[in-house]
Parts: structure tokens; C-alpha cells; sequence
């Protein structure tokens, strides 16, 4: 899409909203672009632009106006579009203020990878930056990069009997590394049930998508 | 009476035309786009004999020469043997049988308690099922929480192998595990080479959608094929997440992906059984959920026949349904699951006794229920005769419109015993009747009854002894897979 100058400001705001609302990852980037062009504040395309485009997806979702290849597809475009605007912060020497940083992946020994990724895309659409690490993921991948990016918090899934114990060698390896205080550790997948969670140690538990991100935004004090 | 290996095959979705465009589109993607196989010696075997592999990536190109020469190896009618004659199960592309529930977490026990399932459930389900005079194969139908993760198939093993008559379903975490299940086979049946010429269990191998055979996947193909052990070579389609969402584009990825694993294993041991399986259901897009009873989930399993059978291939499909109770909605669910199938002809019905809840939970009441309905399915199933004596043109006569009624006549007597399907928990009484005897609701009737059948105490299978060799064998296997996890850790 291509925007007139005399559109100004306010419309390529709203036309970055429109398009995060669509899923449109590509002409998400350009109108970023565009919005840096005219002079725009990269944070206020952010907080202006994508952020209210992603919550009124997150609504409509809950809403059953739309569905996960909408979900998924917005947070696609929002990814994209945020990548060029924290391009454009790094540039200036500045540094993007996210939510938090999420690191998330389904545990060594599993290879289920749809409900962890699911999670992944709702919580991007809630504003957090999620670092996903995949399937069959071993311990020492999880720590390194929960130390690397920072992370508040760790998502773990798992959907097997035989791979659930996993997730507790983690949160023993990061106890053991001193770096337990740092991240609250979210788990999830079918077999897993809230008594486990708490018994294994872990912070929180998300029965699906939206419980994910609510018990996320709970640990980080962001109810 | 039980109808074993009634034919089915009436229902087709799939024109003769798109079928063959089916057909042309998974030759198309075995052969242009490939499939990734982690396991090093299998793209070396399809290496060898033509194959095109891109070793970078481990993605195999199988092309169109490749795939009919394993089609002609791999045979389309053989025998699954049961530890006695009269459960030998005589496969072909048309007659239909059932395999009981899979791997379910947790269990709705007979007060209604919803718990994690532990062994003793797993006797007392297989127990159960064993008793079901349609079920056909048996497998294991929880994975219990009192087992160790590692090497559980092996436990499980033991305990329904031991049990039940019926050839035995069985999967596997590695290919010792395959050997280990050849030596508990090899107590009841005399020794390994028994075991090699007539199979007792069988193994099932779940490929990864979109396109993807893990290492763990080929290595136990690759061992099970060596020693003739059928496979059931199965894709858990996701259609929308992870097949594309197209009903044909899910059978397109499905017949790609299941066929390369079908090539592998005619090359490790040409003319080992392979059934083409699937346990596919459609993603829910409002919460992501894995449904099987949605009407596209059976849509695709009832098609999916047709394809299998265009490449000459047996069949398995069907799965568990959503319901979470022995309730209307399982009820509904199941019942247009399972007719679906047979009248598609779907050789093997899967996950067709208790199985509720994404596959995640299994009910001791909805094993009872689903006898009742798969009875009815296979009776409507079976259809109806025409002939010179059905159509009684010559009874009629006898009769005639004067009044009078057919009751009383020996044909009648004759016919209905064959020719009717007899309920066990349906209720057909008027309400008073009914009431007088209880009133109960299905849910009530399947309770009872299931009580009842496991207060009885049959013999098991196997004998007191090799149900303890057998025992042995598999604890000694888990303790060798712990011992070699420890190791690698
Ligand atoms: C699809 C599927 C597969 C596919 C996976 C494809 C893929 N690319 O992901 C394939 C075919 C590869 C597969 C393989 C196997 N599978 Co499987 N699989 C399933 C199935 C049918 C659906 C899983 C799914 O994607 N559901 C949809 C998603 C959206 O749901 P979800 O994962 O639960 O995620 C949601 C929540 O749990 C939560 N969540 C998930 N993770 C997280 C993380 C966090 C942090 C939070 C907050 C929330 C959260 O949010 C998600 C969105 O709502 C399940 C049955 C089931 N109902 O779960 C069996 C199931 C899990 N599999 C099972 C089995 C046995 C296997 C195999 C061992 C089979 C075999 N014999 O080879 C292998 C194991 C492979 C391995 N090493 O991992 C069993 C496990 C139970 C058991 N007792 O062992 C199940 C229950 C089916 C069954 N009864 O047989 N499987």
C-alpha cells in the first residue's frame, strides 16, 4: 500500500494496525518503513501502530471472530514489522523496551511442536518477545539462552509421560547454575496438570494459548 | 454374533478421476519434493537403489520406478496371527476389523472418577476389551503412570500380550525394544524363529507431518521389517497445522509420507506386511485442539481408504472422539466415526473401543458402549440380501391379503436368527417397561455389565509361567534402557 504524504502521521499509524489486523507481513515491513520515512518515532509506530493492531487480534480471537490462522498470521506480521522498527531504535543507539522476553520450546525427547508454538504466536500478540528454540530442545540450549536473551521467562512444553520429567532436570539445571532467581518457568501440554507443574517446581501452568499468556502476564505483575 | 472380517467398501467420496489426480500428486511429491529421514542407513539403502538424496539435508526423492517395485513386494492380502487359530486375522482391502484403544493418560473409572491411569487399569481395560466379541486387535489402551518412561511399551507389552488372545499392537522406543518383544512373543510361541514365521504382535511407526521420518521412527521400521514383524506405517495428520487444509492436500501429504516409509521397509525385507495408517484429525482453529469425531476428521479417514487401496495397500484409520463423558455427544461422535468407516472400508477401525478426549482419556463404560455400536455399524454394514427366497414372493402368496401376519411361520424363525443384529444395552422397552426395570441410561447399563464381566476371572492367554518370563524379560529390558540413558547422560 502507498500512502500520499498528505495522509501524514496518523494514517500510516492506522494503516499499520489495519495491516497487523490483516496478517499482512509484508506490507507490514513497508508501511514501517514508510512511518520511519516521514519521520516517525520508531516507538510510537510500536506503541501507536502494531501494538493496538496485535491487542484488537488478541480480542477478536478470545471472541471467536477469529481464528488461529488469523492469530498466527498477525503475529507473523507483527514480528516483521517490529523487526524493522527495532532496526531503526538500535540504529538511533536506543533499545526497545518489550514486555518481556519469553524463551520457549518443547523439551528434549519430544518432538510435539504445534501447542508450543501456538503459545509462541499468542504471547507475540500480546506484546512479548518470544525466542522459540524448537522442538527436542536439551537443557543446556534452554540455559544458554535464557541467559544470552536476557529472558524473564522460560515456556516449557511437553506431551508425552516420558518426556514430562525433562522439564524438571531443567529447572534443576537452572537452579544449579544460579540462574533459577532470574526466569519464571511456564509449562505446558496435554498430560501435564497444574499438581505437576507445582510439583516439579515451575512457576506457572497454561492449559492453552490464552491461559498461557494470562499466567505469564500474572508472574511478570502485568495482570 | 460377532461378524469377523464383514467387507466394506460401499462409501466412496473420492471420484475415479481424482483419485488418479490424488495418486499422480503423492508420486509428484515422493519423487520432486522428498521426504527427510533422519536415520543415516535408511537414505543410504534408498541411495543404493535409486533414490536421490540430498545429503545436506537427509531429504530422499523417491521416484515413481522405486515406489512400484515396493508396491509389488508389498503385499495387499496376508494373515496378523492371534495366539490361536481362531483369532488369525485375514487381511485383504476389503474386510474390516477393529484395534482397540491407544495410549491414553487417564482414565474414567466405574464410579466415575477421572484419574491417571495406572497398571491395574491396564489389566482391567485389556481384560475388558478382551471380552469385546468385535474387537479384532488389541492394544494398549493406557499408558500407565506407575511404569518408567523408559521402555513403558515393554511393561505394556507384557501385560496385554499376556492377556489377550488377540495379535497384539504393539510400538517401540528403539530397535532393541523390537528385540526385546521378539523374546517375550518367543515364550508363548516357542522360539524366535516362531515368532519370524507367524508374528503374534505387530508394530506401528508414527511419521512426523509434514514429510519427516525421525531416526527413532526408521531405526524401529528398519528392526521390525528385518524380522518380518508388520507394520502399520501411520501419519497423525493435523489438517491445517500440519498437513496442508485442504481435505486432498492432507491426502496428498499422508500418501507421501506413509508410502516412503512403506519403500523402506521393502527394501529392508520385500514382502513384509505394511498398512497404510493414519490417526489424522482436523485442528480446531478456535483453541488449536486435535479433534477426531469432527465431521472433516472422519471425512478424511473415510477417503483416505480409497487412496490406500489404489496403491494396493491394506488400510488402518479412525481414532478416539472428543466427548469427555459416555454422554450424547460420544454417542453421536462414535457412531458416525465408526459407520463411516466400515461403509468406507477401512480395514482396520483404530482406537475404536474407549477412547475419549483428544485420544487422552480412556472410559471403562464407552468400551462397553462402543461393542454396542460398532454391533449396529457392522450390521448395517452387512446390508441385506436379494434372491428367489428373500424376496418371498411364494410366502406372500401363502399369506396373501386375507390377513393373518408372518410370525408363525418357520421362514420367519429361520431368517430373524441370522439375519438380526442383538442388542446388549440398548434399551428398545416402552417407558414403563423401562422404568420397571430400573430405568437406566446407557451410561448405567454399560457400567453394570462392565462390572459384571470383570468379577468374572477368564484365564489369561499365556500361562502363569511365561506370563512371568515374559514379565522378566521386559523388566530386564527396562532396566537396560535406563541403564543406557544414564550412560548418555
Ligand atoms: C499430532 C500428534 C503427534 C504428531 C506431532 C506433530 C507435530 N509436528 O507436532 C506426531 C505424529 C509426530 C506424534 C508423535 C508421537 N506421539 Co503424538 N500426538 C499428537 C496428538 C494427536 C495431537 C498433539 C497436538 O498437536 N495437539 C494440538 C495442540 C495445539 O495441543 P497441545 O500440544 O496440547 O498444546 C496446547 C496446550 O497443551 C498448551 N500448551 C502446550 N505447550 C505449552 C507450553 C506452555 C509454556 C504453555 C503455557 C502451554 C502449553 O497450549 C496449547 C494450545 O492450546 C496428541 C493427542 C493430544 N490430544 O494431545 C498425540 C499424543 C500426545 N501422542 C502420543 C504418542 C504416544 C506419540 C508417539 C510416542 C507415537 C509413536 N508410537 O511413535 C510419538 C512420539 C514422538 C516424540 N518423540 O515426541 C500420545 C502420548 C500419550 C502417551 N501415553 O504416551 C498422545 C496423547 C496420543 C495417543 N493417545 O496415542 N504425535
Amino acid at each position: 500500500m502507498q500512502l500520499g504524504t498528505t495522509g501524514g502521521e496518523s494514517a500510516v499509524l492506522r494503516a499499520l494496525t489495519e495491516s497487523v489486523i490483516g496478517g499482512e507481513a509484508e506490507q507490514t515491513m513497508s508501511l514501517a518503513r514508510q512511518a520511519l520515512e516521514l519521520g516517525l518515532e520508531p516507538m510510537r509506530a510500536i506503541d501507536e501502530g502494531l501494538i493496538p493492531g496485535i491487542m484488537e487480534v488478541g480480542r477478536r480471537f478470545e471472541s471467536h471472530e477469529f481464528f488461529l490462522p488469523e492469530l498466527i498470521m498477525a503475529a507473523e506480521a507483527m514480528k516483521k514489522g517490529m523487526a524493522v522498527l527495532e532496526e531503526a531504535i538500535v540504529a538511533r543507539g536506543g533499545k526497545r523496551e518489550a514486555l518481556a522476553t519469553v524463551v520457549l520450546g518443547t523439551v528434549k525427547g519430544d518432538i510435539h511442536d504445534i501447542g508450543k508454538s501456538i503459545v509462541g504466536a499468542m504471547l507475540t500478540a500480546h506484546g512479548f518477545v518470544v525466542v522459540d528454540l524448537g522442538v527436542d530442545v536439551p537443557a543446556e540450549r534452554f540455559l544458554t539462552e535464557v541467559e544470552k536473551q536476557g529472558a524473564q521467562v522460560l515456556g516449557m512444553s511437553a506431551l508425552l509421560p516420558t518426556t514430562m520429567p525433562y522439564m524438571q532436570h531443567v529447572i534443576e539445571e537452572l537452579t544449579r547454575r544460579g540462574l533459577r532467581d532470574r526466569v519464571k518457568v511456564v509449562v505446558g501440554g496435554a498430560p501435564v496438570t497444574p499438581a505437576y507443574a507445582e510439583r516439579i517446581g515451575a512457576d506457572g501452568y497454561g492449559d492453552d494459548a490464552i491461559s498461557g499468556v494470562r499466567v505469564v502476564r500474572s508472574l511478570l505483575g502485568l495482570a | 454374533m460377532p461378524r469377523r472380517g464383514l467387507c466394506g467398501g460401499l462409501l466412496k467420496f473420492i471420484r475415479e478421476d481424482d483419485l488418479e489426480q490424488i495418486r499422480f500428486a503423492v508420486i509428484e511429491v515422493l519423487s520432486e519434493v522428498g521426504v527427510l529421514m533422519e536415520y543415516r542407513p535408511a537414505l543410504e539403502l534408498l541411495a543404493d537403489h535409486g533414490a536421490e538424496v540430498d545429503w545436506a539435508h537427509s531429504i530422499v526423492r523417491i521416484p515413481e520406478g522405486l515406489l512400484q517395485k515396493a508396491l509389488l513386494t508389498a503385499p495387499s492380502r496376508f494373515t496378523l496371527y492371534g495366539k490361536t487359530p481362531e483369532w488369525d486375522v485375514k487381511v485383504d482391502l476389503e474386510r474390516v476389523y477393529t484395534i482397540g484403544g491407544s495410549c491414553a493418560l487417564s482414565v474414567l473409572d466405574l464410579d466415575g472418577v477421572h484419574r491417571p491411569a495406572v497398571r491395574k487399569d491396564l489389566v482391567d481395560l485389556t481384560r475388558l476389551l478382551e471380552a469385546m466379541p468385535n474387537l479384532d486387535i488389541m492394544h494398549q489402551i493406557v499408558v500407565p503412570s506407575d511404569v518408567p518412561e523408559l521402555g513403558y511399551e515393554l511393561i505394556n507389552f507384557a501385560t496385554c500380550y499376556s492377556i489377550s488372545k488377540r495379535n497384539y499392537y504393539s510400538q517401540a522406543q528403539s530397535a532393541e525394544s523390537v528385540r526385546d518383544q521378539v523374546r517375550m512373543a518367543a515364550v508363548f510361541q516357542g522360539s524366535e524363529e516362531a515368532v519370524r514365521r507367524r508374528p503374534t504382535f505387530t508394530e506401528v511407526v508414527c511419521m512426523v507431518s509434514p514429510l519427516k521420518h525421525e531416526k527413532q521412527n526408521s531405526e524401529v521400521l528398519m528392526e521390525s521389517a528385518r524380522w518380518g514383524i508388520p507394520l502399520y506405517i501411520e501419519v497423525d495428520a493435523l489438517c491445517g497445522a500440519t498437513t496442508p487444509a485442504p481435505i486432498a492436500g492432507t491426502l496428498v501429504e499422508s500418501g507421501a509420507n506413509v508410502l516412503a516409509g512403506v519403500v523402506l521397509a521393502q527394501l529392508v525385507n520385500p514382502g513384509v506386511p505394511c498398512i497404510y495408517s493414519i490417526a489424522s484429525g482436523i485442528m480446531d482453529m478456535s483453541n488449536g485442539a486435535y479433534s477426531g469425531a469432527a465431521p472433516e476428521t472422519t471425512l478424511i479417514h473415510a477417503a483416505t481408504a480409497q487412496v490406500a487401496h489404489r496403491f494396493g495397500l491394506p488400510y488402518q484409520g479412525g481414532t478416539g472422539i472428543d466427548a469427555k463423558l459416555p454422554d450424547a455427544q460420544a454417542g453421536y461422535e462414535r457412531a458416525l466415526q465408526v459407520l463411516t468407516n466400515i461403509l468406507a472400508g477401512t480395514n482396520f477401525v483404530h482406537l475404536s473401543y474407549g477412547m475419549m478426549e483428544q485420544m487422552l482419556l480412556a472410559s471403562y463404560e464407552q468400551v462397553v458402549i462402543d461393542e454396542e455400536i460398532i454391533g449396529a455399524a457392522y450390521r448395517i454394514a452387512r446390508g441385506f440380501e436379494v434372491n428367489d427366497y428373500t424376496l418371498s414372493v411364494d410366502l406372500l402368496a401363502r399369506i396373501g391379503p386375507l390377513g393373518g401376519h408372518f410370525l408363525r411361520e418357520r421362514e420367519t424363525r429361520e431368517f430373524y436368527r441370522k439375519d438380526r443384529w442383538l442388542p446388549t444395552i440398548t434399551d428398545r422397552n416402552t417407558w414403563d417397561t423401562w422404568q420397571a426395570a430400573g430405568g437406566k441410561d446407557m451410561r448405567q447399563a454399560a457400567n453394570e455389565r462392565a462390572r459384571a464381566i470383570l468379577a468374572r476371572e477368564e484365564p489369561w492367554a499365556v500361562t502363569p509361567e511365561q506370563a512371568e518370563e515374559i514379565e522378566r524379560i521386559a523388566q530386564d529390558g527396562v532396566a537396560r534402557a535406563q541403564a543406557r540413558r544414564q550412560q548418555l547422560q
